[in-house]
């Protein structure tokens, strides 16, 4: 067959590929094609939104009370622990690394204040990313009003940054700033984020120089994890 | 709850906020339980369909992008291809379902603005009416019964290259009638 001028060949995959109607070989080829190719990518994301309009008509039906519990449990465990209760991070993370992270922050804060404020708790993370090499380790110390920020792992995509969000629950994520290229660095707390200090998820999104545009996070998100008392 | 409140759902759920993701369910659920029913046509499999995508959506909020339409596409979109492949698994008789979730994947490091406007998608449905012949039939076989070349050409009876070339055409002047 023949294409239209305005059609050219790619699009016509891209729909075929959103429909399924490739198998096989074609098919593979069609994803690798998607997986490496932007411009083929965006023909793909097209397709999807135009032909999610078959859906538009479809009813919606409430699922059973089960299938929400049973989903919860496949993902959280038998019990869900709102993140404020903070449990589960231990699971994921190592002694070690909050040893670690708590050698360096505590280093790179400086001597504990000797008076009352020394009894005000320190936080930790590790941030370590889903898809990249990235691994930061993080200590929030309210009574200097800092986080500690050690890279150990991960450098930002050419012409991308680091960008670290403090986000606290029901809230939108707080920008702390671009992370320079230093790997340690010391970023001071905003009051309000002060003292919710237990409460903070730290994120690390990836953006355009000079950090998001919007105030808000534009780029993918490579890590995140809530903070725990050390 | 509107778009841009789901879209702010799913950027907590990106962080791995699990009262984000329940809220997401909570005002989400109904509709992908009802795509998942629509292909599946059998409770028990839509169950396990729609499970399966939020598992797939809790995993990779992150790599959602806005691009000024509607989040909803993105979870229609993974709910349609998991139940389409838990379907052909189910015809095929076996129960690899492990196919590649494509759908998933990030477009870029920066949302792109979609080539196509809103007003557009919305046209999908009379243009669909107005294809020659059985065409319109067979893309919506396509994408809601997970039908393929093969299935379709037996489904209406023609030779499988007369179906692929049909459909193709059905395709060009499917873009060329939304994009009037």
């Amino acid at each position: 067959m023949s294409d239209a001028p305005d059609m050219p060949e790619d699009d016509v995959l891209a729909a075929e590929l959103v429909l399924s109607l490739l198998e096989g070989e074609e098919r593979e080829a069609a994803l690798r094609k998607y997986g490496r190719d932007p411009a083929f990518a965006a023909l793909v994301a097209d397709w999807q939104e135009r032909l999610v309009a078959m859906t538009d008509d479809i009813a919606a039906v409430r699922p059973s009370r089960r299938s929400r519990k049973k989903l919860m449990k496949r993902l959280f465990g038998s019990s869900f622990v709102p993140l404020s209760e903070r449990l589960w991070v231990w699971k994921g993370l190592s002694l070690a690394a909050i040893a670690l992270a708590a050698y360096m922050g505590i280093q790179q804060l400086g001597p504990a204040p000797q008076d009352a404020d020394a009894r005000v708790p320190v936080y930790a993370t590790q941030l370590t990313g889903d898809a990249t090499e990235l691994r930061v380790l993080a200590v929030l110390n309210p009574a200097t009003s800092q986080i500690a920020i050690n890279r150990v792992a991960g450098e930002a995509a050419a012409d991308r940054v680091f960008e670290l969000w403090a986000i606290l629950p029901d809230e939108a994520p707080v920008s702390l700033g671009v992370l320079p290229n230093n790997p340690a660095v010391r970023i001071a707390l905003p009051p309000d984020l002060v003292t919710q200090a237990a409460q903070i998820t730290l994120a690390i999104s990836d953006e355009p120089p000079g950090g998001s545009p919007t105030g808000a996070p534009t780029g993918a998100v490579l890590a995140a994890s809530p903070v725990s008392e050390l | 709850m509107d778009l841009q409140d789901i879209e702010d759902l799913i950027a907590r759920v990106a962080l791995k906020d699990r009262d984000a993701f329940s809220k997401l369910y909570d005002a989400t659920s109904a509709k992908l339980f009802g795509v998942a029913l629509r292909v599946l046509n059998n409770k028990a499999a839509a169950e396990d369909a729609m499970q399966d995508s939020y598992v797939k959506i809790w995993k990779n909020a992150h790599r959602y992008q806005s691009n000024g339409l509607s989040p909803m596409t993105w979870l229609i979109t993974i709910t349609r291809n998991t139940s389409i492949d838990r379907l052909r698994a189910r015809r095929k008789g076996h129960q690899d379902i492990d196919m590649p979730g494509f759908e998933l994947a990030a477009r870029g490091p920066s949302p792109e603005q979609s080539a196509i406007a809103a007003s557009e998608a919305k046209r999908l449905m009379g243009c669909l009416d107005e294809l020659e012949g059985d065409r319109g039939a067979a893309l919506r076989g396509a994408y809601l019964e997970g039908k393929s070349y093969a299935e379709l050409a037996e489904t209406f009876a023609v030779p499988l290259n007369t179906m692929r070339t049909w459909l193709r055409r059905g395709l060009i002047s499917l873009r060329a009638c939304m994009s009037r």
